[in-house]
């Protein structure tokens, strides 16, 4: 292994990492600073079964429906987001467990998993382009990040044999990419997983308070009346 | 001719009003001379006095729904004006929210602030920009939360939404129907700009009517008595327009045995502060009805068959005031329940023989708690209910909430979008639809008209009062 591949696997991964904690951290204050909202209503449901139900709802995706009208959605949804986990995992098995990616079988798998979310990106980036209401809401920090996870699909399916000795490219281009993904990412639509928890965490809150979530069938009603207020 | 893509429909390039405005000025309006009514001024830099206001009103929630969007696009499935229009992207509830989104970004987000364009972060540039963002945040969203329930993000659009117009009122940048009940709130109370007199008359009229229809007499809709269980507060319309309403409860109440009263000051609990944005017309309207709970020593606060009158009394109500909520606020429906529960009312379903389905309004289903409740009592008191699909959570808005029933420019696209709530309806084959709203009644009987459909709006306090087979008022 050539020590610029070396440098660029542990030291430069380390310092993109810390910059992008660092960011992260700032985005956290400055969401801090907004200020709260207190709810000085009685409540009629429970807050904690609101927010657990608001953070799973993404587990159940029979409690939307707009995900029950289009399974395929979220489908691609989930081998999408497996895929980019299965990149980032990638990321510190080289450098850190070398020796998982010399199972074949294990390679098999990663490359399996990226390569059909390498081709659930290219089927979100048509649908952006050729979906005139997404493509009406897209920016081009929508296009890029897509592209650019795409691309880091495609350079982690090559880069997964860890075969150094035979070409360093596929490892060059799959750690640059990481590198640039993690100074890039705090600033881009990316970041919306940072978002996901407090964003799902307040719209729990509120909505269980009220009642409303967990999502209850309205046909729900036993033998000794409503639920009580 | 074909409408160019990515063009706002006609009804959303209407200009700005301001003939109400005008004549407030003219008459130097009380709420006007206090600063509670804001009035358009062509001459002030409304740009930066809109940053000003987003940089003070912005909170937690709202930044986050701001920050969380990925723009996956697919609130356009559960948007009934998307719905409806599958060819105009501009329908599409991420696409309406962005036109704040995208100031938030240019002046809060880090990226949107350093290279704007990279995510389409702009700021108004003009009175005619605002006027543009007034007309979409008023006129093509009923802020019915559909899309913040299927967002998988759980990105509220219809905060963003009432964010906006909260924004663009401060400023008098509204359309002319929502100013004008904006006025009448706070000049009078009550947004259909009742007079003490005609409510009183109006009161008295009821219960001549009950007297007539019951043949009992002393038969009482009493005005601000002290200590009873509750006060009643009401939705002007039933002063105006359909006092029956008020005498169903009236008539139910008697036969319960009830300690009721209406209050003669704080009795409107509708609240144009929700459609407008205006949390201080909020504040000032609830707490006219909390204030009246107070002065009358009442056990508790119940609500007329109302939407956003439940959801401003019951919920944000107390939120706006500032106020902790100590006394019990509920839906008439729960008083409903406890009479049929506790037998203080019998009732005969076979008096509401015809197929009923309900429509919950989405103030009440998404924004509020009730959902079984009211199926809990159409099921007594009517022979045939049937839901109609979706229902409950997931029912489609009436089209006319959110104050667009005050707004004739928008009735356009408004019945266009309510092409997704007829065939609803139709589907239902019932010859009744019930509602526990009065502003979704009117919003469906528009519906019904324009789509030539054989369906009759009711409200469960008349199916209730339809169904009594009380004869003796129970102790």
């Amino acid at each position: 292994m050539s020590s610029s591949l070396r440098l660029l696997e542990n030291e430069v991964q380390i310092i993109a990492l810390l910059f992008m904690v660092i960011v992260y951290v700032f985005r956290v204050l400055w969401i801090a600073r907004f200020k709260p909202t207190r709810e000085r209503t009685l409540a009629a449901g429970g807050e904690r079964q609101g927010i657990a139900y608001s953070l799973l709802n993404i587990s159940m995706p029979w409690s939307m429906e707009a995900l029950r009208k289009k399974p395929g959605f979220y489908i691609q949804f989930v081998i999408f987001h497996i895929g980019v986990a299965a990149a980032i995992a990638a990321s510190f098995i080289i450098p850190y467990r070398p020796e998982v990616f010399r199972i074949k079988a294990v390679v098999l798998l990663f490359q399996v998993i990226m390569g059909a979310a390498f081709l659930v990106g290219l089927m979100r980036l048509r649908r952006r382009l050729a979906n005139p209401a997404v493509r009406l809401i897209s920016t081009p920090d929508d296009y890029f990040s897509l592209i650019l996870v795409i691309v880091y699909f495609a350079a982690a399916m090559l880069a997964v044999p860890n075969r150094h000795a035979a070409a360093e490219w596929p490892l060059i281009l799959f750690f640059g990419l990481t590198a640039f993904f993690l100074v890039y990412v705090p600033f881009s639509k990316i970041s919306h997983y940072l978002y996901y928890p407090f964003a799902r965490y307040v719209l729990g809150k509120t909505l269980g308070h009220r009642g409303v979530f967990p999502l209850k069938e309205a046909k729900e009603e036993t033998a000794l009346g409503p639920p009580k207020k | 001719m074909a409408r160019r893509k990515n063009e706002l429909p006609p009804a959303l390039k209407s200009p700005l009003e301001t003939k109400s405005q005008d004549r407030a000025r003219a008459a130097n309006l009380a709420s006007v001379a206090e600063g509670k009514l804001k009035l358009y001024d062509p001459q002030a830099d409304n740009v930066r006095k809109f940053l000003d206001l987003l940089e003070q009103k912005i909170n937690r929630p709202l930044a986050l729904s701001f920050a969380a969007c990925v723009h996956c696009g697919l609130c356009a499935e559960s948007c009934h004006y998307a719905l409806a229009r599958p060819e105009d992207p501009t329908m599409t509830p991420a696409y309406k929210a962005d036109q704040i989104r995208s100031i938030f970004k240019r002046h809060k987000d880090w990226t949107g602030r350093i290279i704007p364009w990279w995510v389409q972060a702009r700021s108004p540039r003009n009175d005619e920009d605002l006027n543009l963002l007034k007309n979409i945040v008023f006129g093509a969203c009923s802020a019915c939360r559909r899309c913040t329930l299927n967002c998988p993000m759980g990105v509220d659009t219809a905060a963003l939404v009432r964010f906006a117009r909260g924004l663009l009122t401060e400023l008098g940048i509204v359309p002319e129907g929502i100013f004008n009940v904006n006025r009448d709130q706070w000049e009078t109370g009550n947004q259909m700009a009742v007079t003490e007199e005609e409510y009183l008359e109006t009161i008295a009229w009821v219960r001549d009517e009950l007297e007539a229809e019951t043949g009992i007499r002393g038969i009482e809709v009493p005005v601000d008595r002290t200590d009873c269980d509750f006060i009643y507060v009401i939705n002007p319309r039933e002063i105006k327009f359909d006092p029956r309403s008020l005498g169903d409860a009236a008539k139910i109440f008697y036969f319960a045995g009830e300690k009721w009263t209406l209050p003669s000051w704080g009795w409107d609990m509708t609240n144009f502060g929700l459609f407008s944005g205006d949390d201080r017309l909020g504040a000032y309207i609830a707490e006219n009805v909390y204030q009246a709970a107070a002065r009358l020593r009442s056990g508790r606060i119940v609500i007329s068959e109302c939407g956003h009158g439940y959801r401003s009394t019951r919920w944000e109500g107390y939120n706006w005031a500032g106020r902790d909520q100590t006394l019990l606020t509920e839906s008439v429906i729960m008083t409903l329940i406890r009479y049929l529960q506790q037998g203080r009312i019998r009732v005969d379903p076979a008096r509401n023989p015809e197929p009923v389905t309900f429509h919950d309004s989405c103030n009440i289903s998404r924004s509020g708690d009730l959902v079984e409740e009211p199926r809990w009592v159409l099921r007594r008191v009517c022979a045939d209910f049937r839901e109609m699909e979706p229902h409950g959570r997931e029912n489609f808005c009436c089209t006319g909430g959110s104050g667009l029933l005050s707004t004739p420019e928008y009735r356009p696209l408004r019945l266009e979008a309510a092409k997704i709530k007829a065939e609803q309806l139709r589907a239902t084959g019932a010859k009744l639809v019930c509602t526990m709203c009065h502003n979704c009644v009117d919003g469906l009987g528009d519906v019904i008209k324009h789509y030539k459909l054989n369906l009759k709006v009711v409200q469960i306090l008349e199916l209730v009062a339809r169904a009594l087979t009380n004869k003796h008022v129970q102790s």
